[in-house]
């Protein structure tokens, strides 16, 4: 997962500003795409995106804020660096309230902005690593039978074999069986941690 | 005079015989006259100084005085020459007729008279005599009149002859020159008041029409006219305010005077001079100007004032003008430091790094400049104009707030827009605040319509610019109120833009106004004046 090619994606309306963070990024070895207007990324977006972006909060138009609403809304994990002018202090809390990695004040160093940049980027890893590893659990959990699922969500929930044997009206035996395969399927031999891989792609998957 | 009141014309009746007396009375007598009766000359004359009789009906041959030298005592005495004698005598010869008229009788009857002659000869005399009398009134109630105006006006009156010798001067004219009417009569009007040797009116060779201006008479040269001279040498009515005048004491004065030519039978014979010190007046008017320059003053530094107050509500937005490029520049240069790092640099890619930092500088300094431009005291006064350029400099400023509106504006001019006289500064601080003005009211209404800036033609002597915002419109009293001191609609609002935009435009001879559109919004107005050279006609 670690070996995905990031890119840093400057979202800025104002043309020399834009050029001139794409000469500084690149020069730096940064893989850049810009775009002149939020619609324009917005057009580009897709969940295969892996880097950051660094968004300027005031534009015509569309502006960061409203990008940002509209990237959440499409579950994106692309950290967001939000670059403020003077007096822009106050919306840029609230960029941080709406999930934004981090802002940088206009005109900043370039020190400071390669190492929100470099920290986005590393979230952005660790994000997709997750998501990666998230991912697995999903598609293990896939693998179950829809019975070997029911009998899942019981164990998680808390269930005893005797419980869950009479609750469903079968032999304690048959849920003993049922048990070890999903252990067996889902590649661990401790409950709590059977517990934690499902709670942690709750958001993924209809489950608990 | 006294006697004129009665309606009744009065005749004397003279003659030394009791009979002829009786038939004159019975003929005259119930029509419509008062009849006196006089028997001899003495008493005859007593009578008409008394009664001052219209027709005086004299026998001639009387004894003691006879008719004739009745005649010549009547007319010898102003209470009595105008009555109209008319001699009563049997002598009937030419002479006799001739020496009465040569007295100053008016008529003559032959006796034995016909009762219907005398009757239409008194009555056309009686007639006449109060006609002459009735008109001689008239004349001394007019001079009389006229006196009394010359005496209460407070203008100096003179009246010239042909070599400003001064032949009338009414009192004010005296008080004025600081000398006697009767002093004043017969002195030289050049030499009293311009302490200059009586002009030769033949030295006069200037063509008229040029010597309106005779002001620069600080100098006189031998060529220049005095004033009031053309007047009276060619005739040329004069008008000149503010020239020196000397008093009789030699201290001088400043005048306004109207000369006008006097002229009998086509012939010049002089001027008529009317007057006045306008010492006071000067002052009044100086206090004026001062008032009206303080004004000026007042209201410039209020506009200046505003104007900082505005640059400093757009502040965030003129940060965010130059931080824009200095971002770009620090990126830039960081950029060509790494280049030059290389083993390698590439001395084309570094050139054009160090232009794109150049540019960037550049419309720094713009931005910078364009803000000094605008807050910049005191105001550059009133010049040729482009509207189109003042506008799109006035939407570059607004834009700062634009961005912080979520609006946008649109500047559109009508091709036909001539350049107009204002002051550049004051009518980008109205355009501004009127569009800032209608952002703010746009944004507040949850619109993203851009405010929309139209110029175009009114007449041909004006322009007028449109500020139409998609906001939430004006209450309906605004119409009372809008441009009124500390009126304001808006929560922080002072209330001192408009009433401020209403006193510039007014400076540069416009209007400012609004309008409720069709649609949702207002629209705010102003006009400016057409450049002269401009002007269709």
């Amino acid at each position: 997962m670690t070996d995905i090619q990031q890119t840093v994606y400057v979202v800025e309306d104002d043309e020399a500003v834009r050029d001139s963070l794409e000469l500084l990024l690149k020069s730096d070895g940064k893989q850049v795409k810009t775009y002149p207007s939020a619609t324009d990324f917005l057009g580009d977006y897709s969940e295969d995106m892996a880097g950051c972006i660094v968004l300027d909060i005031r534009m015509p138009g569309m502006d960061g804020m409203e990008l940002q609403k509209k990237l959440n809304a499409r579950h994106s994990l692309l950290p967001i660096i939000f670059v403020t002018g003077h007096g822009d202090v106050p919306l840029a809390v609230d960029a941080m309230k709406e999930g934004a990695v981090d802002f940088i004040q206009k005109p900043y160093r370039e020190e400071a902005l390669l190492e929100k940049i470099e920290s986005a980027l590393e979230q952005d890893r660790e994000q997709r690593k997750t998501l990666g590893e998230r991912q697995e659990i999903v598609r293990k959990i896939k693998t179950l039978t829809p019975r070997e699922t029911e009998i899942m969500e019981r164990m998680i929930a808390g269930q005893a074999n005797k419980v869950i044997a009479i609750e469903l009206d079968i032999s304690q035996r048959t849920v003993e069986i049922h048990r070890s395969r999903v252990m067996h399927k889902m590649g661990t031999h401790s409950l709590a941690h059977l517990v934690r891989m499902v709670l942690s792609v709750k958001d993924l998957i209809d489950v608990g | 005079m006294t006697d004129q009141a009665s309606t009744e014309p009065t005749v004397l009746l003279v003659d030394d015989n009791a009979q002829n007396l009786k038939v004159l009375y019975e003929t005259l007598k119930d029509r419509g006259y008062r009849l006196l009766i006089a028997n001899d000359g003495e008493k005859a004359l007593s009578l008409a100084q008394r009664h001052h009789p219209e027709v005086i009906l004299l026998d001639i041959m009387m004894p003691d005085l006879d008719g004739y030298q009745v005649c010549e005592r009547l007319k010898a005495d102003p209470a009595t020459a105008d009555s109209a004698v008319v001699f009563l005598s049997a002598l009937d010869d030419v002479d006799a007729k001739l020496r009465g008229f040569s007295l100053g009788g008016a008529d003559y009857i032959s006796k034995p008279f016909q009762a219907q002659e005398v009757i239409a000869r008194v009555g056309t005399h009686a007639r006449v005599i109060r006609l002459e009398r009735a008109l001689q009134q008239r004349n001394r109630e007019l001079e009389s009149d006229q006196t009394r105006i010359l005496n209460a006006i407070s203008e100096g009156i003179y009246g010239l002859d042909a070599e400003g010798n001064i032949a009338f001067a009414n009192p004010a004219a005296s008080v004025i020159s600081g000398c006697g009417v009767e002093e004043l009569i017969g002195q030289n009007f050049f030499e009293l008041h311009f302490r200059q040797p009586r002009p030769c009116s033949g030295a006069l060779w200037e063509e008229p029409g040029e010597q309106a201006d005779t002001r620069d008479r600080a100098e006189p040269t031998e060529s220049a006219l005095l004033p009031v001279q053309a007047t009276c040498s060619q005739g040329i009515a004069e008008h000149q305010r503010d020239v020196t005048l000397y008093r009789a004491d030699g201290t001088a004065f400043p005048a306004e005077y109207r000369a006008t030519p006097k002229k009998e039978d086509g012939q010049l014979t002089g001027a008529v001079v009317v007057f006045r010190d306008i010492t006071t007046e000067l002052e009044s008017e100086q206090a004026l100007d001062d008032a009206r320059n303080l004004v000026q003053e007042q209201r410039d530094q209020l506009a200046h004032a505003s104007r900082m107050a505005t640059m400093g509500e757009m502040a965030a937005g003129f940060a965010h003008e130059v931080n824009q490029p200095l971002t770009a520049i620090t990126n830039y240069a960081r950029v060509a430091l790494r280049m030059l790092r290389t083993d390698d640099p590439d001395p084309e890619l570094l050139s054009q790094t160090l232009e794109k930092i150049e540019a960037q500088s550049h419309r720094a300094s713009e931005v910078v400049k364009r803000i000094r431009g605008f807050v910049r005291k005191p105001a550059v006064g009133k010049e040729v104009l482009s509207v189109g350029g003042l506008l799109e400099e006035t939407r570059l400023f607004a834009e700062v707030d634009a961005r912080n509106n979520d609006g946008g504006v649109n500047v559109q001019v009508a091709d036909d827009v001539p350049d107009v006289v204002a002051d550049p500064i004051q009518v980008q601080q109205v355009a501004l605040n009127l569009i800032r003005n209608a952002l703010e009211s746009t944004r507040s209404a949850g619109s993203r319509e851009p405010v929309s800036v139209a110029a175009r033609m009114l007449d041909d002597h004006t322009v007028r610019i449109d500020v139409r915002d998609h906001g939430e419109g004006l209450p309906e009293d605004a119409e009372q109120k809008l441009f009124l001191p500390f009126f304001t609609t808006k929560q922080e609002g002072m209330g001192i833009g408009l009433t401020l935009c209403r006193s510039l435009i007014q400076a540069q001879g416009g209007e400012i106004g609004f309008e409720r559109p069709d649609g949702a919004g207002a629209v705010f107005y102003f006009t400016l004046p057409v450049a002269p050279a401009n002007r269709e006609n």
